[in-house]
């Protein structure tokens, strides 16, 4: 075996993230983790990689038992980890985050061989990255490819990808799974954390599931029923797929009208919508919520014409955006959990000029216990939830503020299958109770399954309007070709 | 739960053992003189530092107050000579602090400019208007009645202290009570969040520059009292002092934490230190060393319990 762990135990003050951690990965193979949202899936790799030390339990490396220190530690032993979450320096190039700490030994940094490298690595792999170009005006897609880069340029034996797939487009994602399979061809191993079930039964080996930061089941991937891992990862019995009714559409709530980007959101509905990366979906929920104009379009809510200059204007005109990127631009992580919730709508928990404590409490207890939130208590930093429960915690800011238009941006990103079905029912939920649902995905499967109809962008411009039960392919062509190109198709 | 007690307890408990200790070494330090000159001493600090916790909540800084204090002295005690009544020159002080305040908070939401940066400038430009204004000379013609606001005593007690204990309710309702608070510990948490859930962040920064402006303005006037000057050149270096009382007391750089009864501990830690090195004959030089120690020692400490995850 290439790497084995055997009980794995690892506490964060009082809250246990691992009690029994076991996994084996031989050279050559690909191994997916599963389990949900803090399962304990990225802690037991951070400890692989040497970014977090065990409290008990016994790692070997090539058969020796080992511990390392420090990432470099680990980076030395040729265990590299691609993260969920962008650990990338934001003011240096991509080629420079590429090559950090790896510049070599001379005392002058070779910039133009790095400069190469890094362009060579990139077309190898077809990456939308220029080398030169500074990482923090990358999206996090971007980011994750410049993760992914900087991971296979020095000849790993282990390669950890935690989730790489959640932020990329379709193209990057099939590139993604074609750098795994060469990897695999090369006789590293891989461990491969994921929530996408099917897309990787071809190049997956064996599993291990991890449920409540305990080892649950490890196997072989073939002859596994997608039930059978699903029962593993929640311990219960879910509907494998998920299907919403829709609601007969009521009055007009939301109109936006811009040269060739035009569409309205009635009541009750969940109106998808889908295209490549940089389609401009999320300028477009940008600019519908204030905070950059794009395509200077004019703006109607609930029939009448409206000014939106700033999220406050959005906000009073009852309009909530769950954007993409939680941790810069949805949650404090630093405050707890209450005065996240809270954040919008402080006024309904205020006496007079003063907040009403004991008020703001109840109604945060009120939401930890309708969206399932798991949490100590409202008193907890949002910062130590796992990623589906702080994404419950951004919903909940805008439930509290009793928001009609919802425009999700990505909802289930990095969430697990749990978690997922459980934002689809609050979507739905709030369609029936007569809000207007916008749902930017990437993930065609869902917006298929959740969306009544389906919008299609393409180069800031809609390309199409589907119904909502359509294929995969027909949403790909509209989002890829334009109108002359499809009919050549 | 646990963690929070704890978090608060241990800036008291350093107070405490320090106090203790210091009853134990020298025999002068428990007597009402002493204590009250402490107090009066550590007012001035004191009040600053309640202002600077809220701008280090909001994730930002205000390096300006220490020539702030010396403009809102200075221009109080002007309008003094000038024949306004007492009460008129200290609004004209806290008015000063205030306008600096509000100018500091304009720069920083409209230019956008870093507040490390712009309050840098303004440090220098106060000092400097300052300077012109009074051309160098400090104000001498005050009403004999102003001493009272530094040097008298109600119920037995430093009228300063009352003045510090009446600051300290307030900014703490503020902080913890009122919706400006709230904004303030989220806009320094994180300020593209609080931007997307609505807020008027612009606007609540400002408003927290202003109020630390006011209090900087009406410790100026304590400090014109306690001297019986204007002084053009008070204040040198108390930004850094109140800087420093925020940190011990728990406030984060970083922003989205600190407490108003940790800055009232951290002001009193340093002010005792100040003290009992007088008492116990040790030199000013090996002083400021010490206060430069502790300060490294208390945020150690702090950092060391956050990575725990406690």
């Amino acid at each position: 075996m290439l790497l084995s762990l055997e009980g794995i135990q690892k506490r964060f003050g009082g809250v246990t993230a691992l009690r029994n951690g076991n996994l084996a990965v031989a050279a050559g193979e690909v191994h997916l983790l599963m389990g949900e949202n803090g399962a304990g899936k990225s802690t037991l790799m951070k400890i692989v990689a040497g970014m977090q030390a065990a409290d008990g339990g016994i790692m070997r490396w090539q058969g020796q038992e080992v511990r390392f220190l420090n990432p470099s530690a680990a980076a030395a032993n040729g265990i590299a980890m691609v993260h969920q979450e962008s650990l990338l320096a934001p003011h240096l190039t991509v080629a420079e985050n590429i090559f950090l700490g790896r510049e070599g030994n001379s005392f002058l940094v070779p910039r133009r061989r790095m400069m190469e490298a890094a362009a060579r690595l990139i077309a190898e792999h077809h990456f939308p990255l220029q080398a030169d170009w500074r990482v923090e005006r990358l999206s996090p897609a971007g980011k994750q490819l410049v993760e992914i880069c900087r991971a296979i340029q020095h000849g790993s034996s282990l390669l950890i990808f935690d989730e790489p797939t959640s932020s990329l487009s379709e193209a990057e994602t099939q590139e993604v799974f074609r750098i795994v399979a060469t990897l695999k061809q090369r006789n590293v191993g891989v461990i491969y954390i994921t929530h996408r079930l099917e897309e990787l039964r071809a190049l997956g080996d064996r599993v291990t599931v991890l449920r409540d930061g305990e080892t649950v089941h490890t196997g072989p991937l073939a002859g596994l029923s997608r039930q059978e891992l699903i029962r593993h990862m929640v311990g219960r019995e879910v509907a494998a797929i998920y299907h919403r009714e829709p609601v007969a559409p009521g009055a007009e709530m939301l109109a936006f009208d811009a040269p060739g980007l035009s569409f309205t959101l009635r009541a009750g509905e969940i109106v998808g919508l889908a295209g490549l990366m940089g389609a401009g979906r999320t300028e477009l929920c940008q600019e519908i919520f204030g905070v950059a104009r794009h395509y200077h379009g004019a703006l109607r809510i609930a029939g009448a014409p409206r000014t939106i200059q700033s999220p406050g204007d959005a906000v009073a005109a009852g309009i909530a955006l769950i954007t993409e990127d939680r941790q810069r631009t949805g949650l404090a992580r630093g405050l707890p959990i209450s005065h996240n919730t809270t954040l919008a709508s402080l006024h309904r928990v205020s006496r007079g000029t003063l907040l009403d404590h004991p008020a703001e409490r109840r109604l945060t207890q009120d939401f930890i216990e309708r969206l399932r939130i798991k949490a100590e208590s409202p008193r907890q930093l949002a910062g130590r939830l796992s990623g589906g429960n702080q994404q419950k915690v951004v919903i909940a800011k805008w439930l509290a503020r009793q928001a009609r238009i919802f425009l999700f941006d990505e909802p289930t990103r990095g969430i697990d299958v749990g978690a997922k079905v459980e934002v689809f029912e609050l979507m739905d939920s709030l369609a029936r109770e007569g809000a207007a649902i916008l749902m930017v995905s990437s993930e065609l499967p869902e917006l298929i399954q959740v969306a009544d109809r389906i919008l299609v962008m393409r180069r800031g411009r809609l390309n199409g309007e589907l119904p909502g039960r359509t294929t995969q392919e027909e949403i790909m062509k509209r989002a890829t070709f334009g109108e002359s190109e499809q009919a050549i198709q | 739960m646990k963690s929070g007690v704890l978090k608060r307890l241990l800036p008291f408990l350093t107070l405490f053992v320090l106090f203790i200790s210091l009853s134990i070494a020298s025999e002068n330090f428990l007597t009402t003189t002493n204590l009250s000159a402490v107090v009066r001493q550590t007012a001035v600090i004191n009040i600053m530092a309640l202002g600077m916790t809220m701008v280090i909540i909001a994730g930002a800084i205000d390096l300006s107050v220490g020539s702030i204090l010396a403009m809102g002295g200075l221009l109080g005690t002007m309008a003094m000579e000038k024949g306004a009544p007492i009460p008129a020159g200290v609004a004209v002080g806290i008015a000063a602090g205030m306008f600096w305040g509000f100018a500091n908070g304009f720069l920083v939401t409209r230019l956008k400019i870093n507040p490390f940066i712009v309050t840098l400038g303004t440090l220098g430009i106060v000092r400097g208007l300052t300077l012109i204004i009074s051309n160098g000379l400090p104000v001498h013609q005050i009403p004999q009645g102003f001493s009272y606001l530094g040097e008298g005593t109600v119920a037995g007690v430093p009228f300063v202290l009352w003045i510090l204990l009446l600051c300290a309710a307030g900014v703490h309702t503020v902080l913890e009570h009122t919706r400006l608070g709230r904004y303030a510990f989220a806009i320094g948490s994180n300020p593209d969040a609080a931007y997307y859930a609505g807020i008027p962040v612009a606007f609540h920064t400002t408003a927290v520059f202003a109020i630390c402006g006011m209090l900087t303005g009406l410790a100026g006037m304590i400090e014109a009292s306690r001297l019986m000057t204007g002084q053009p050149t008070a204040g040198t270096g108390y930004e850094l002092q109140a800087i420093a009382a925020v940190v011990i007391g728990g406030g984060s750089l970083r922003g989205g934490e600190g407490t108003v009864v940790g800055t009232l501990i951290g002001a009193f830690i340093m002010g005792l230190l100040a003290n009992g090195s007088d008492l116990l004959g040790i030199s000013p030089y090996v002083q400021q060393a010490i206060i430069g120690a502790v300060i490294i020692l208390a945020v150690t400490v702090d950092e060391l319990r956050k990575r725990k995850g406690v």
